[in-house]
């Protein structure tokens, strides 16, 4: 998955991975992509729910990855206006 | 002069449950995602007025930076005809950090709105404990997990203390044994839970005493694998003595192959998942519940001979509202079997019953596959995992229980 910023809240809890989801992807341009590093398990559902609240985001996939058997939750989400 | 009253910001879960205990009551606004809110919420023995905005909402349409500054504009725009002026407004989120920021800014805008302290994982983890009779020859005690309509009992004679179907928790046993200065003599299940993680093996291990089950339930039904925890064995008409009371085994397959109940000096039937309050546990969580529901209806029709005194204390509750004035999770048999809809149908006959069993079975949740396997010793999962794993409220009643 191609990307252009990367955003880090490993740590942070509800509601900080969406509050700074949100500031970065005002500062992206159209057509880009960030990808978000959360710990936070209900991250998952929230931002898929974000992405149906938002008009101007798209939420292209997300993963989970095991890092030293803890998982972070990755969401590579798309400006689109 | 005017006297500041300062307002509280938050209530413990604790305070939650005093709350309802009550009777008074108060808005419920929770900001947790719609799916998580439909599957389970905080439940009054009336319907508590509710509203559920998730957070990322009122985030998005607040439009601010800031969070409690979102909260505020998106108050002022959207809610204020639907949140109330003249009654506390409890918050809620999944662990309650967002729900205190939102709290935060009802507050700033004059509602009176209050936090509820850890969310719903700490109300999913609130234990409280009640007295059904207390005296030095038989004292039982009701330990419930009200969020998920878990019960758990500790019978104790003469100082001595048997605990049937500990929770997870374990904590709270060592701790209410040491208060009561108990020593824990026998840990008991009723059964291989599906809806809960037992805290049986765990519990004996720290107090030393033997725990037992029934053999057919350390052979997960679907995996078909044994269990990889040492328990003692437990058989029909086994019979146990803590102080000078006597705990009676009687083998109730159907809701699961080794289910038993559990008759204390001849009075009290512990029947775990068997005869709940308002309903009967259901047949199919090992995954055969046609083959199980005539079983079930063999072991109903059994308990049903006990004497119609006999005090019914169930592993669960569906609902608030069936607790009595006490808040006891309890009833008399003969009580039961006029009121009880899933008794009626056993008193139907066989094929009534099962008919009736069958076409009334809830959602199976997947997640009860691993619970059971949690619970074999098959799967050993962390803190985070257990807990999500527990989550929300248990179905192991059929589902006449769970109508409005």
């Amino acid at each position: 998955m191609q990307f252009d910023r990367v955003l880090d809240v490993r740590g942070l809890a509800c509601p900080m991975p969406i509050v700074k989801a949100r500031q970065e992807i005002n500062q992206l341009q159209v057509g880009q992509v960030l990808k978000v590093l959360s710990t936070d398990r209900g991250s998952v559902k929230d931002f898929q729910g974000w992405a149906q609240t938002a008009k101007n985001i798209q939420l292209l996939a997300q993963e989970t990855e095991k890092e030293n058997d803890k998982e972070i939750y990755v969401h590579y989400v798309k400006r689109v206006s | 002069m005017t006297t500041a009253v300062k307002q509280a910001t938050e209530w413990t879960v604790q305070e939650l449950k005093d709350h309802l205990d009550r009777g008074e009551s108060f808005f419920l606004f929770d900001v947790r995602n719609r799916d998580e809110f439909s599957t389970w919420k905080i439940e009054a023995r009336t319907k508590l007025p509710t509203l559920n905005v998730p957070y990322f909402e009122i985030l998005e349409e607040g439009g601010k930076d800031d969070v409690v500054e979102s909260v505020i504009a998106y108050a002022q725009a959207k809610l204020v005809s639907q949140l109330p002026t003249d009654k506390t407004i409890l918050v809620v989120c999944a662990k309650g950090g967002t729900s205190a920021l939102v709290a935060e800014g009802l507050r700033q805008i004059g509602y009176n709105a209050v936090n509820l302290a850890g969310g719903m994982k700490a109300w999913g983890d609130f234990y409280q404990i009640k007295s059904v009779v207390e005296s030095p020859a038989l004292s039982i005690y009701q330990i419930s997990r009200p969020a998920r309509g878990c019960l758990s009992y500790v019978i104790a004679s003469q100082g001595e203390a048997a605990i049937v179907d500990p929770l997870r928790h374990i904590e709270h046993y060592l701790d209410f044994v040491k208060e009561k200065k108990l020593s824990i003599k026998l840990v008991l299940d009723t059964h291989g839970h599906a809806d809960h993680i037992s805290g049986g093996r765990a519990l004996a291990d720290r107090v030393n005493a033997p725990y037992y089950l029934h053999p057919y339930d350390a052979i997960h039904p679907i995996d078909v694998l044994p269990a990889k925890l040492s328990f003692e064995f437990l058989r029909d008409g086994q019979e146990f003595s803590i102080g000078s009371a006597k705990i009676k085994t009687i083998h109730i397959p159907g809701h699961t192959l080794g289910n038993v109940v559990y008759l204390v000096n001849e009075k009290y039937l512990l029947t775990g998942d068997s005869i709940f309050i308002e309903s009967v546990a259901r047949p199919d969580l090992g995954g055969r519940g046609e083959t199980w529901a005539p079983l079930h209806y063999r072991s109903l029709e059994r308990l049903l001979k006990l004497s119609d005194s006999t005090v019914i204390l169930p592993g669960h509750f569906s609902q608030p509202k069936e607790a009595n004035a006490q808040g006891l999770f309890m009833a008399t048999l003969g009580e039961l079997k006029a009121q009880n809809e899933g008794l009626q149908m056993v008193q139907r006959g066989e094929k009534a019953f099962v008919d009736y069993m069958l076409s009334s079975l809830p959602t199976f949740p997947p997640q009860y596959v691993d619970i059971k396997r949690v619970n074999a010793g098959l799967l050993n999962p962390d803190e985070e995992k257990a807990s999500e794993l527990e989550l929300g409220k248990n179905i192991c009643a059929l589902a006449q229980a769970y109508r409005d």
